[in-house]
């Protein structure tokens, strides 16, 4: 899907997936409105906008807020389309929500096409560190095999918020500067060498 | 040249054919020049007649297709409209179901039924170029939606949804109203995202299908609601069967109770929100609806931005006690006077080259100004209008040497007219109305003075020019305009002036040509009778001064003058048709006869006295007499000043006869 060329600041474009009740609407709202929601309600599609400085720099941030829920994992293509980095948060407390996050990997590379798409691993709600279900070291591990960073953060206490949002707007930021120097016709190139770098890994 | 038109009309009739055909039936060059020759001349025939057809129709043909689509376009509109009603009666009903219970669930089929039935007819009958089968589909929502910009978040168009289980049917919606079908798609390739938060545009929701992403934008919270609802309802239309479930049409609005609230109240607020539920809170539709207002005012929606204003007026002087009224009422009242601020600046744009054309153009806008109460400033701005419409009319016929005076009063009709269609029941505003008809007039008066009655005009043109505004401006009656008094009024001194100056003109040439004073000889009969009958003409019967075969028995002068005199008596007493006027066209036709009847012959001329005299006799008994039954007659008042002088003579007259005396006399 191909943009008009904005006039105004740049846009990037952030995806937060993870399995339902994790704190994806927690992290969003937190970012954007400095605010925790106690109340659990889950999300069908939420998308914010909201204007930030990035390295000094003006930059707009588009938050899209998927369901977690399982009953919306058909509809899930769709969205990831449009993304151009995403957040995959699971909750440090529920091994489930960790697990699920090999397919969500999945269908992210399945539908973007592209092994080096900006992408965190957030290991949220770390403010519950003391019923922790999840090791730090597998947590880790995990990130390491996908090559993309790990942070764990907490929506209740702010802790690492503001970071995983704008690490992941400066890999984006990169990613988009790399690829206006690369001609169209290498873009494709690009795509596929960096698929072939990640499997000789 | 029959046989052509029989060929040509044939319906098989191949160009190619006839020419082969052509080619082998003539012999030679100057055969086929001469074939060559009767077609060209029959296609001219043809161009020609159509051409006279055309011209013929030419107006009718205009007005009829204008009709036409005048017609179409109202009832498409009439039919969108009606489909409107019958949605807002259904979802009444709907409410009106629920709220019985759930005992009537067969009912509540039948009527699921009927609904679908009717939308599959709304889509067929008002969408152009949609011819997808609907049969056997389920109807889920309609309604029309705003897309905006993604970049910017501008409108870009409105556009209107069919949502049924299985297909989602996008129209454009046209300036007409009139729906012209964009694309389907399948719901379930259809991704939608409730956007929470973009940059202050709000009621917004990002629609993602195969063919890209676009922003659309509800009128109301409720409405963008209910189409995410719906929209996931489409999409798990398969997985779970189907729940009737129904949401209220986007429409309608009703206060929100605190479950609706917390979903869609921004983040900030949701902890408070619970706290607030005890509160007398605003339905969220008036929250959004000065958003609304100001979208439907930019994009010119016009009639939908007062349905709306008033909409909350409406519920405003119902409730005051909830939170943040005086911030809304303030916000309603601002944009009530921007829409009136548009609408009149519309208004004042409206005029055209044309009168008619301008008034057709300020329709809407009046009607709109008028519901919110504005008649009186939009009346000060039709009239303006008009009155350049008016003025470029005016323009334009003189220079084309038009009857001006015919338009002018023509147009103030048309204009009196439109004005009272628009402001019949505003007293105040006939008032206005009258005031610009008699302003118009001092205009048009003063041009025609300007242009028409300039100094130095004859008689007959004076009269023939005033006759010409008298009598449409008295027509102007008919509907209730009564202007005459008033123009009379604007020109009267000048016409007066006019007058006088053509009295002494007039004075002047009178006994101009040297008199022999000797009976008048036509020379031939035809002359005789020429003459004759052109006096009869003018009223007057000279058979009884006729001498011989060829001769008057009164001096050429004489017979001259009575011509004369007779046209000016009908110009005067045209022109005395105002009792104001009468006396200076008396006193013209009086001092003219006057210094006729004054006339002496030259001294060195031998004379006979009594053919002086009986010269003199004719003025005073036979010319004046119907010089003042014509002026009686055409201006329709007794001319007391014409009389006088027959008195005056009739009283002198006795001594007089055969007396040097009588030409010596100056007065009768
Ligand atoms: N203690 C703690 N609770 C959290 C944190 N983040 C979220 N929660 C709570 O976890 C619950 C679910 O959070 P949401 O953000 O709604 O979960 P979600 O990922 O958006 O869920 P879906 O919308 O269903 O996908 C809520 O009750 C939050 O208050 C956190 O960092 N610490
Ligand atoms: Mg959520």
């Amino acid at each position: 899907m191909s943009k008009k060329p904005t006039a105004g600041p740049a846009l990037h474009k952030v995806i937060m997936v993870g399995s339902g009740g994790v704190g994806k609407s927690a992290l969003t709202l937190q970012f954007m409105y400095d605010e925790f929601v106690e109340d659990y309600e889950p999300t069908k599609a939420d998308s914010y906008r909201k204007k930030v400085v990035l390295d000094g720099e003006e930059v707009q941030i588009d938050i899209l807020d998927t369901a977690g829920q399982e009953d919306y994992a058909a509809i899930r293509d769709n969205y990831f389309r449009s993304g151009e980095g995403f957040l995959c948060v699971f909750s440090i407390t529920d091994d489930e929500s960790f697990q699920a996050t090999q397919e969500f990997r999945e269908q992210i590379l399945r539908v973007k096409n592209d092994e080096s798409i900006p992408f965190l691993l957030v290991g949220n709600k770390c403010d519950l560190n003391g019923i922790r279900r999840v090791p730090l070291a597998e947590c880790q591990q995990r990130a390491q095999q996908w090559q993309v960073p790990y942070v764990e953060t907490s929506a209740k206490t702010r802790e690492n918020v503001d970071k995983v949002f704008f690490d992941l707007m400066r890999e984006i930021r990169s990613r988009k500067t790399e690829d206006s120097k690369a001609t169209s016709g290498r873009a494709k190139d690009r795509c596929k060498k960096r698929r072939l770098k990640c499997t000789h890994l | 040249m029959g046989d052509l038109i029989k060929e040509f009309d044939n319906p098989n009739f191949s160009v190619e054919r006839y020419t082969k055909q052509l080619v082998k039936e003539c012999v030679g060059g100057p055969d086929l020049q001469k074939k060559k020759k009767e077609i060209q001349a029959y296609s001219d025939k043809t161009s020609a007649t159509l051409k006279r057809s055309v011209y013929a129709n030419y107006m009718q043909f205009i007005e009829t297709a204008k009709e036409i689509s005048n017609l179409e376009s109202e009832m498409t509109q009439l039919s969108l409209l009606l489909h409107e009603q019958h949605n807002i009666l259904a979802s009444l009903t709907d409410g009106a179901a629920a709220k019985t219970g759930e005992d009537n669930d067969k009912e509540f089929h039948n009527e699921e039924e009927a609904e679908n039935m009717h939308a599959t007819r709304a889509v067929k009958e008002m969408v152009q170029g949609f011819n997808g089968n609907l049969e056997g589909k389920t109807f889920l929502c309609e309604g029309a939606l705003t897309e905006l910009d993604s970049n910017d978040y501008r409108p870009v168009q409105r556009v209107f949804f069919f949502l049924f289980n299985d297909v989602l049917i996008v129209c454009k919606v046209k300036h007409d109203k009139r729906l012209e079908f964009i694309s389907e798609y399948d719901p379930k390739k259809i991704a939608v995202i409730n956007i929470k938060d973009l940059n202050g545009v709000k009621n917004a929701i990002n629609i993602i299908t195969p063919d890209g992403s676009k922003i659309y934008q509800s009128i109301t919270p409720a409405g963008k609601t209910e189409w995410i609802e719906q929209f996931e309802v489409a999409f798990r239309w398969d997985q779970q069967q189907k729940k009737p479930k129904k949401g209220p049409a986007p429409q309608p609005p009703k206060p929100n109770n605190s479950n609706n609230l917390t979903v869609d109240i921004s983040p900030t607020d949701s902890q408070s929100a619970v706290v607030r539920k005890e509160e007398n809170m605003a339905p969220d539709w008036i929250h959004s609806a000065t958003d609304e207002i100001e979208t439907f005012i930019a994009q010119r929606h016009f009639e939908d931005a007062e349905s709306l204003i008033k909409r909350c007026k409406d519920f405003l002087q119902q409730s005051k006690t909830f939170v943040g009224v005086v911030e809304i009422e303030e916000k309603v009242m601002q944009l009530e006077r921007q829409l009136a601020d548009v609408l009149l600046q519309e208004l004042s744009k409206c005029h055209a080259r044309n009168l008619e054309v301008a008034l057709r153009s300020t329709r809407r806008c009046l009607q709109i100004l008028v519901n919110m109460g504005k008649a009186r400033q939009a009346s000060g701005t039709l009239l303006k209008v008009c009155s350049i419409g008016l003025r470029t009319a005016q323009k334009e016929a003189r220079k084309n040497n038009a009857k001006i005076s015919e338009l002018f009063f023509c147009d103030l009709a048309q204009v009196a007219c439109a004005f009272l269609l628009s402001f019949e029941s505003q007293p105040a505003c006939v008032s206005a109305l009258v005031v610009w008809c008699n302003a118009e007039l001092q205009y048009f008066a003063s041009q025609l003075k300007k242009h028409y009655l300039t100094k130095g005009s004859h008689l007959e043109s004076i009269a023939k020019c005033v006759e010409g505004v008298r009598k449409p401006c008295a027509k102007l009656t008919e509907i209730g305009l009564d202007l005459s008094y008033h123009l009379e009024g604007l020109l009267r001194a000048d016409l007066e002036d006019l007058i006088n100056e053509s009295r002494l003109r007039l004075l002047e040439t009178v006994g101009r040509t040297d008199d022999p004073w000797q009976p008048f000889n036509l020379h031939t009969k035809s002359n005789l009778k020429r003459l004759l009958l052109e006096l009869e003409v003018l009223g007057i019967d000279m058979r009884p001064h006729t001498t011989g075969d060829t001769w008057i028995n009164l001096t050429q002068s004489t017979l001259n003058f009575t011509r004369h005199y007779l046209q000016l008596t009908n110009h005067c007493a045209y022109l005395a048709k105002s009792e104001a006027l009468s006396k200076s066209c008396q006193v013209l036709l009086r001092d003219l006869i006057i210094a006729q009847h004054s006339l002496k012959p030259d001294a060195n001329l031998s004379v006979d006295p009594n053919f002086v005299a009986k010269n003199k006799q004719f003025l005073c008994e036979e010319l004046l007499p119907i010089a003042i039954s014509i002026f009686r007659r055409i201006s329709g008042s007794n001319p007391d000043i014409l009389r006088t002088i027959g008195i005056i003579r009739q009283q002198q007259a006795a001594p007089i006869p055969k007396k040097r005396s009588v030409y010596q006399t100056d007065v009768f």
